[in-house]
């Protein structure tokens, strides 16, 4: 598969030095990486708005940067439309003046999307005369997100597009982020730090730390890598899983929804059945056992095999296949005593409250 | 109005519009340069273009006149290709826009430091280049700093008395502004009401300036 991005670059700021070779090969890929690792250096450098010391960068075929071959095009050049953490939208024009920022200065030709589909994909319609200071932070949020859009780049970068965002909006943002990944089939490069967000978009990770890359990959891949358990912080791994609603339950407080052919009950939520959502189970939420629970109040246990175990600092990381992979996390003494290995029949166990409630599959237009 | 204060007006309003008009470009690149970008020299630039705000404006006139006057090095090699300022309404802008050029320069930079330098980052990643990303963000933003000091040039141009009367005299019809006008009048037998009325002249053009930059200010603000 050809790459979206190639980045090969050496970068000395002081006492940092960013050393990396990042392939991009899929649609989407997240950056991690504690602050100060040098995500946003990255971002930089393929936006053209700082240049590596040494190294190359190719967007799709095009090289936009190489110190070997004296290449350097210019920012305006390089079709990337960048969404940056707090927007950075101009505060003197309007919302209709922002999103056509970048979009007049397209020759026509060269104009992929429409500013209408645009404005309605983002539900921005009735912001149009507004200023940014007028906005909500999720407002602004689209607006940046239109605005980059209607550059008709080649890329998009996105600087954590949800991190000033509360949880409500986030759900609101995703679906406008993966509606942009399914519909336009736009590569982008999101940098973020939370784990669950970014899952809901894409498997696929490059993990930086302290100016190196340390690994890159399908996140269940890397999950267990020692760099990376830190990354998760006090909230630990979270598992998203993409499930369907087959039926409420207001008497018995909870929902049911189907995955792969299991049925998982959730905290009651208002979704219609049918209806296509996002889940979020924490790795250290779950309990695995050998044999089917009786007698417990627990409401799930989702039947599956032993894929990897692997240790990862204090903690063991067992993924198991439930029709898809599920990261648990126990101790290493679990491990050992309830004998734990490969194609071992488990049972996942969670309660119902431990679950979070994640956004539409679909883009939510209310 | 006499013909006489209506010609003195006019060359006022001459050479205040005429110092205002060569400051901006300069005034613009220079905040810009003080605001945003890092040079070897640039404290030094930053002193000498504050010079005329702190020196008397006599020994503004004076250094102008050894630099720009008929033997001065500056002066004759402008008078090889024709141009002649000293003794010349020319010259009259020229002192008072030295004079005026650190509260221009000023209000620029400051203006200009208040923008966010990242906002003419995402204007270059949606397309825009290095110009046209200043001009439409930068510049754009810092209207409301550029027209103050334009307004502060224009009035200490009004103003200006110490380094115009060094430098290019006190010629009536070209060099003689209202503040010389006055002076001149108050010195003559007699002249008290003919300075009195100029005087009032001069608050009344003062306040209509104000007035002028501040309509223009909120305009700019309202977009």
């Amino acid at each position: 598969m050809a790459d979206f991005l190639q980045v090969r670059a050496i970068k000395h700021l002081g006492p940092f030095t960013l050393d990396v070779d990042i392939r991009c090969p899929y649609l989407v890929t997240a950056l991690f990486g504690p602050s100060g690792a040098g995500k946003s250096t990255l971002l930089g450098m393929v936006a053209g708005l700082m240049d590596p010391d040494e190294g190359e960068i190719v967007i799709g075929d095009r090289v936009v940067f190489s110190s070997a071959r004296k290449i350097r095009v210019p920012p305006e050049a390089r079709g990337i439309g960048c969404v940056f953490q707090d927007g950075l939208l101009f505060p003197h024009l309007s919302v209709l003046q922002n999103l056509h920022y970048g979009y007049d200065l397209l020759s026509p030709g060269d104009r992929r999307l429409d500013p209408e589909d645009v404005i309605d994909l983002l539900d921005l319609g009735p912001r149009l005369a507004h200023r940014p200071r007028q906005l909500s932070g999720g407002e602004r949020q689209r607006v940046a997100l239109g605005r980059a859009l209607l550059r008709s780049p080649d890329l998009l970068t996105l600087d954590e597009p949800l991190a000033a965002l509360d949880p409500g909006l986030k759900n609101r943002i995703l679906p406008y982020l993966r509606s942009i990944r399914d519909t336009l089939g736009l590569p982008m490069l999101c940098v973020s730090h939370s784990v669950g967000d970014i899952l809901q978009l894409t498997g696929q990770v490059v993990i930086l730390s302290d100016g190196k890359c340390v690994t890159q990959g399908d996140f269940f891949d890397v999950a267990h890598h020692e760099t990376v358990v830190p990354l998760l912080g006090d909230y630990g791994f979270e598992n998203v899983l993409q499930v369907q609603v087959s039926s409420n339950d207001p008497d018995a407080g909870l929902t049911r929804v189907a995955y792969e052919d299991q049925v998982i009950k959730v905290p009651l939520c208002d979704r219609p059945v049918g209806d296509r959502l996002f889940i979020g189970i924490r790795a250290n939420d779950i309990i695995l056992s050998r044999t089917e629970p009786e007698g417990l109040s627990l409401r799930n246990a989702l039947q599956g095999r032993v894929g990897e175990v692997r240790r990862a600092g204090a903690v063991s990381m067992v993924s198991v296949d439930v029709g898809k992979r599920l990261l648990v996390e126990v101790t290493p003494e679990a491990v050992v005593e309830l004998g734990l290995k490969e194609g071992e029949r488990v049972f996942c166990l969670v309660k119902t409250h431990s679950i979070r409630i994640g956004p539409s599959v679909a883009p939510d237009r209310t | 109005m006499n013909p006489q204060a209506l010609e003195i007006v006019w060359l006022s309003l001459k050479v205040a519009v005429a110092c205002v008009a060569i400051s901006l470009p300069p005034g613009v690149l220079c905040g810009w340069l003080l605001a945003r970008s890092s040079f070897r020299g640039k404290v030094l630039l930053d002193g000498i273009l504050h010079l005329p705000l702190v020196l008397p404006p006599v020994v503004t006139g004076y250094l102008l006149l050894m630099l720009l006057g008929q033997r001065g090095p500056v002066g004759m090699l402008l008078e090889q290709v024709g141009i002649q300022v000293a003794f010349d309404w020319k010259g009259a802008v020229l002192a008072s826009a030295v004079v005026a050029f650190p509260l221009l320069l000023r209000s620029v930079r400051s203006s200009i430091e208040n923008v966010d330098p990242r906002l003419e980052s995402a204007a270059r990643t949606l397309g825009a280049g290095r110009i046209r990303a200043f001009s439409t963000v930068t510049l754009r933003m810092a209207l409301p700093g550029v027209f103050v000091g334009g307004l502060l040039s224009f009035a200490r141009s009004l103003g200006e008395f110490g380094a115009t009367i060094t430098f290019v005299s006190n010629i009536p019809g070209q060099t003689r502004t209202l503040p010389l006008a006055i002076y001149t009048f108050i010195n003559q037998p007699g002249g008290d009401r003919a300075a009195l009325g100029l005087v009032l002249l001069s608050i009344a053009l003062s306040l209509a300036a104000l007035a002028a930059s501040e309509v223009l200010t909120r305009r700019v603000r309202r977009g």
